[in-house]
């Protein structure tokens, strides 16, 4: 039930800071009877009261399986697994790590490092297999992106090095 | 009878024949890698088409188009990454049937389906293509608005089981199709002073972003055996056709997909995603086993294959008829008509006939190679697939990231694709259904524009939904929908209730 709460509480943060947003939308002439603030304060209002419906919900389950004891109980769910959650969100932390080097390593380069590094995290031990995929990989996606498809992706420092 | 000669002419034609092998082979390549749409795919070559003929050319697009929608579908049911909006609906059970193991028949279910799909939109294409684009104009800001709402309403029952959540996916859905440049006024609405986000959310990075991160997301968090269980299993899969016996058994569901692609394509501005989604939910509703749409059904495949492969043919009509392109796709194919001179419209059957029908023959020649080369691409992407997971699953983040980019050459688009993972990863988590927040960004603009346009018109009369005939019929069907979906809903309540 606590999830649900939590989740419904930060529902309901998200339908008010939406409504002083869309209240703060410039007024037009353009806009029409309805105006552009219209709908996303419609949005903002049906958000808000579904979100107090939920915890409603979660609260009335909640009470329906402490009247139907400890079998009910027994269907709640397990413990939420924090490791794992923390480990999928490192592929996040790679995908950022590709977007800060993308323009300083070049397309080449970094793609190869991203697939070497996901990978790694995904399990699979280093050797000698993981690095020609990186490679070999890189040249795949940088003959398909670039030569192929004509897609201007960065070169990285290398041009100003070798040029 | 002339029209015929035509035809006949296109088809047997070697350079048309090879624009349309060419095109249906980058279309494949283009739908199948996430992130090149069928209109990039197409924009792609466009410039190749300048010294072509004109007929050669316009095949060549209209077969890339071909070819893109079912590409489309092959990493939707392999990866879980639709490679176009419209290969979104097939996800839900096609990625489904390929954890059972049973990848290969889904793929083959897609292929005939589109193949079905392709013949029989190309069909009206050629036979109704009048008064279908007089349907299209029937087609006013109000009936646009019911249109909007029809779809919307096929969230009620893709709730998985719990409306509630799905309406709150709905409307945050809505919410995110709100950013950027206000569709009446111009004014900038929830940009936070950054350019990137004047144009709004591309719906394709939100689609990537809650189909494939979050999908790897949960991947590599669980690292569970079952994946690698499946991935083994897929090994083993080949190419499975279905039978015609099969073919026949799920009829009903290609019916579907063949009435609701005739009636959207010529629609402007609703496309395949939305025939799609709506001929999935139809295929569910008049199913005899509606318990196994999200559980691997193959109607759930067929039905959405089916109705988008009927819409790369029937949302040619306006295109051809009143040179009105309905998506970013006929959009470059009225540019390729444009480059070579040919004015679209009603004179355009009269003034240039040869290419008008000689496109109907190319494209009837492009769908028939969409399915040969199916069959020879397919053998490769089942290989693919079955790659030790975390190869699998570098190769793809590393498609994701490089389709993306492609499309604006923006790095701003790999942070929408990463915070679209990450909502996507937590309704997952939550147990939301992710499907009605790709439904509320797809079709907000298109409701919240007609409606405001709508009122504009009669000067905020709201009576103009309901005395305009199509718009009233939309509305009811809506209501009808969505009443069914409450009553189940309550059902299911009570049921539960009883149980406990």
């Amino acid at each position: 039930m606590r999830t649900s709460l939590v989740v419904a509480g930060l529902l309901f943060v998200v339908a008010v800071a939406y409504w002083f947003g869309a209240d703060a939308i410039p007024k037009s002439r353009l806009g029409g009877a309805v105006g552009a603030d219209g709908l996303p304060k419609l949005l903002a209002v049906t958000l808000g009261f579904l979100s107090l419906a939920l915890a409603g919900q979660a609260i009335l389950e909640a009470r329906k399986r402490r009247g139907g004891g400890a079998a009910a109980a027994a269907g709640t769910g397990g413990p939420i697994n924090i490791a794992a959650h923390l480990r999928a969100f490192g592929l996040i932390a790679i995908g950022i790590g590709y977007i800060v080097l993308l323009p300083i390593l070049g397309y080449a380069v970094t793609i190869a490092l991203l697939l070497v590094a996901v990978a790694l995290y995904a399990g699979r031990p280093p050797s000698m297999g993981v690095a020609l995929f990186g490679v070999g990989g890189a040249v795949v996606f940088y003959l398909l992106f670039v030569k192929l498809l004509q897609v201007p992706l960065p070169a990285g420092f290398w041009p100003a090095l070798f040029g | 009878m002339e029209g015929f000669q035509y035809i006949w002419a296109a088809m047997t034609s070697v350079p048309v024949l090879a624009a349309a092998a060419g095109g249906v082979l980058w279309g494949i390549l283009g739908g199948a890698l996430p992130g090149i749409s069928p209109s990039i795919a197409m924009a792609l070559l466009l410039p190749f088409t300048y010294d072509m003929t004109p007929l050669a050319a316009i095949v060549m697009l209209g077969a890339v188009y071909i070819g893109a929608e079912y590409g489309g579908s092959i990493p939707a049911i392999l990866i879980r990454t639709p490679g176009t909006n419209s290969a979104a609906a097939t996800v839900i059970d096609g990625y489904e049937m390929q954890r059972q193991g049973r990848g290969g028949e889904a793929l083959g279910l897609s292929l005939m389906g589109g193949l079905v799909g392709g013949l029989f939109g190309l069909v009206l294409l050629t036979t109704l293509t009048k008064p279908l684009a007089g349907l299209a104009l029937m087609f006013t800001p109000p009936a646009h608005f019911a249109l909007g709402l029809l779809g919307l309403s096929i969230i009620a029952s893709v709730s998985e089981g719990s409306l509630l959540k799905g309406l709150i996916g709905g409307v945050l859905g809505l919410m995110v199709a709100t950013i950027g440049s206000d569709p009446l006024s111009g004014v900038t609405r929830f940009t936070f002073g950054l350019p990137e986000l004047l144009e709004g959310v591309n719906f394709i990075l939100v689609m990537l972003g809650v189909f494939a991160i979050a999908e790897l997301m949960s991947k590599i968090g669980e690292n569970d055996d079952e994946d690698e269980a499946a991935v083994r299993r897929s090994r083993s899969t080949r190419l499975r056709l279905p039978s015609l016996k099969k073919l026949w058994s799920l009829r009903r569901a290609q019916a579907i997909g063949c009435v609701i692609g005739a009636l959207e394509g010529p629609v402007p501005g609703t496309g395949g995603t939305v025939s799609a989604f709506l001929a999935y939910n139809e295929a569910r509703r008049w199913s005899k086993e509606p318990e196994k749409f999200g559980k691997g059904s193959e109607e759930g495949v067929i039905a959405p294959e089916t109705a988008n492969n009927v819409v790369t043919a029937t949302a040619l009509v306006p295109t051809l008829s009143f040179g009105i392109p309905g998506s970013n796709s006929t959009a470059i194919l009225l540019g390729g008509l444009l480059i070579h001179g040919l004015q679209p419209g009603p004179l355009l059957f009269t003034t240039n006939p040869q290419v008008v029908y000689g496109l109907f023959g190319g494209l009837f020649a492009a769908n028939i190679m969409m399915f040969v080369f199916g069959i020879i691409v397919l053998g490769p992407c089942i290989w693919l697939v079955s790659r030790p997971k975390p190869y699998l699953s570098a190769a793809i983040l590393a498609l994701v990231f490089s389709g993306v980019y492609s499309i604006d050459h923006s790095l701003f688009d790999l942070g929408i694709v990463f915070a679209a993972g990450i909502v996507g990863y937590v309704f997952r988590a939550l147990k939301f259904p992710t499907l009605p927040l790709i439904l509320g960004l797809v079709l907000g603009y298109m409701i919240e524009s007609n409606y405001r346009r709508a009122l504009l018109i009669t000067n905020g009369d709201h009576r103009v939904f309901f005395e305009n005939p199509v718009s009233l019929f939309l509305l009811i069907c809506a209501a009808t929908v969505i009443g069914i979906a409450v009553v189940a809903e309550i059902r299911r309540y009570r049921k539960a209730a009883a149980a406990a």
